[in-house]
């Protein structure tokens, strides 16, 4: 199975173990990825600050006019904020003509036209829905054993249009956790915003959201928290030591990709595939604990 | 003859005419789910139901220089909630954007953040992000770039060391100019007002 993968500026940096894990491991799976040749930023969160949302939609409709003007192909994009921008301007060039003609005379600027023949996907939809857990499960030969996990969906990765998973009760990460058996424990704020793109200006405000996040999930037992969204993952991990200092609590508790915890599952190198040594709280311990 | 209450429409037309999705305010019954759905309500002056309100009701210098349109954390939670349809969060972006083209600016160091972003976009197409947080954190000159940076140099240690900060500078992407081109066309073509 071959897609289009879009995988943004993030996942180059500071979601650079995202990339790294996520490639083997679904190539393990039979999934083949092509890349977007000379792909632009999404415009992710705060690019309204200077742009109009028309030019943030002509960012979008660049990358799919690239990827069309190859065919063949789904778009995978990883990284939530890639995936609800593209997703969203996708929908929205394909349903409103007018806005498609609008788009496309932009477009025409830089030689390029967007007909609207591109399926944006998740990361979390492709294996949940092309592969599904039964053959994850068959690629486990490192089984997490009942490991303790809080399936962290974020806000982005499944809106705005719920399309492979609800948007209120999502289920896929924990069925996907599952398959690799671990156990995705009860996590009532795995859909509450971790600040996101704003967190950095906005700190004294964010800080909060993040020690609510990780204090349900501690509460509900896990061991630690999956993610597939780089800015939750960024935020849940890096600003623990602030959260501490602040509220006096104790957190050191493991940020992970779900990509991560398959590559470790599947038997892959814990350093070069599954980017373990990446990570800033290391989850080496609990995981080798884990795998035995 | 008792005088009848007064109502001046004229902010409401200037936000549907130029705010992108302004016009999407016409649907709001003022039910404020997008408020207890909102992560950040609780820090904002007022609320997003309270925003839509004073539209309506003419207060144009409240909204416009209201911290809460420079709050949004982009959760999307109230465009998927909200039961009549409307993208909360896009009327939010786009007042945000029309109220800081306009003068105001409901929130310093979101604008300064978000600035920055777009005009590393336009400028290469794409993200960097150690250039990015270098450039915010000396929005305000070289003694306090120190200071901020001196403040967060330990988290950004701790990334370079965990290969999690790309070292190199990055480079624009190939079609730069053509993007450049598209972007001043979509300026010019689309909503959001024009600069005082």
């Amino acid at each position: 199975m071959k897609y289009y993968l879009y995988w943004g500026c993030s996942l180059e940096g500071s979601g650079s173990n995202f990339l790294v894990s996520l490639k083997p491991a679904c190539e393990a799976l039979g999934i083949e990825f092509e890349e977007i040749v000379d792909w632009n930023c999404c415009g992710a969160s705060v690019s309204y600050v200077g742009a109009n949302d028309l030019s943030i939609k002509v960012l979008n409709a660049r990358n799919l006019a690239l990827a069309e003007a190859k065919g063949g192909y789904d778009i995978v994009a990883p990284c939530s904020s890639c995936y609800i921008q593209m997703i969203k301007v996708n929908h929205e060039i394909q349903e409103d003509e007018g806005l498609a003609r609008q788009v496309n005379e932009v477009l025409a600027e830089g030689g390029l036209s967007y007909k609207g023949t591109i399926k944006v996907r998740h990361i979390m939809d492709v294996l949940y829905n092309d592969i599904g857990p039964k053959r994850i499960r068959e690629k486990v030969t490192k089984p997490l054993n009942g490991l303790r996990v809080a399936g962290y969906v974020g806000c982005q990765s499944v809106r705005p249009y719920g399309e492979y998973d609800s948007m209120e009760r999502p289920v896929v990460q924990d069925r996907l956790l599952e398959a690799l058996d671990a156990e995705a424990v009860p996590f009532p704020k795995k859909i509450k915003c971790c600040g996101s793109g704003i967190f950095l200006p906005e700190m004294g405000y964010c800080l909060e959201l993040v020690k609510d996040i990780l204090g349900d999930a501690v509460v509900h037992g896990a061991q630690l928290v999956s993610t597939v969204c780089p800015m939750c993952a960024m935020n849940l991990e890096m600003y623990q030591g602030r959260i501490n200092q602040k509220y006096e609590t104790d957190f050191n508790i493991p940020i992970v990709y779900l990509t991560q915890l398959m590559a470790v599952a599947f038997g892959l190198d814990l350093k070069r595939d599954a980017a373990l040594n990446y990570n800033i709280i290391p989850p080496e311990g609990v995981l080798k604990a884990a795998i035995g | 003859m008792s005088e009848k209450p007064s109502y001046d429409t004229s902010f409401a037309q200037e936000v549907f005419q130029n705010v992108d999705y302004g016009e999407e305010i016409k649907m709001c019954m003022q039910c404020g789910v997008c408020s207890a759905s909102c992560p950040l309500a609780f820090h904002m002056d007022y609320s997003p139901r309270k925003i839509f309100a004073m539209i309506r009701a003419g207060k144009r210098e409240e909204v416009l220089s209201s911290r809460a349109i420079l709050l949004c954390t982009s959760c999307y939670t109230c465009k998927v909630r909200c039961p009549r349809g409307i993208p909360v969060i896009d009327v939010m972006h786009g007042l945000a954007h029309y109220a800081l083209k306009q003068g105001f600016v409901p929130r310093k160091a979101t604008a300064a953040f978000g600035r920055e972003f777009w005009n590393q976009i336009y400028k290469i197409g794409r993200i960097d992000e150690k250039d990015l947080s270098r450039r915010y954190f000396f929005e305000d000159g070289f003694v306090a770039g120190i200071r901020n940076s001196l403040e967060m140099a330990d988290l950004g240690i701790s990334l370079v060391l965990h290969r999690r900060m790309k070292l190199l500078p990055e480079r624009k992407i190939k079609g730069i100019n053509s993007l450049r081109k598209m972007l001043d066309k979509a300026a010019k073509m689309g909503k959001g007002g024009v600069s005082l």
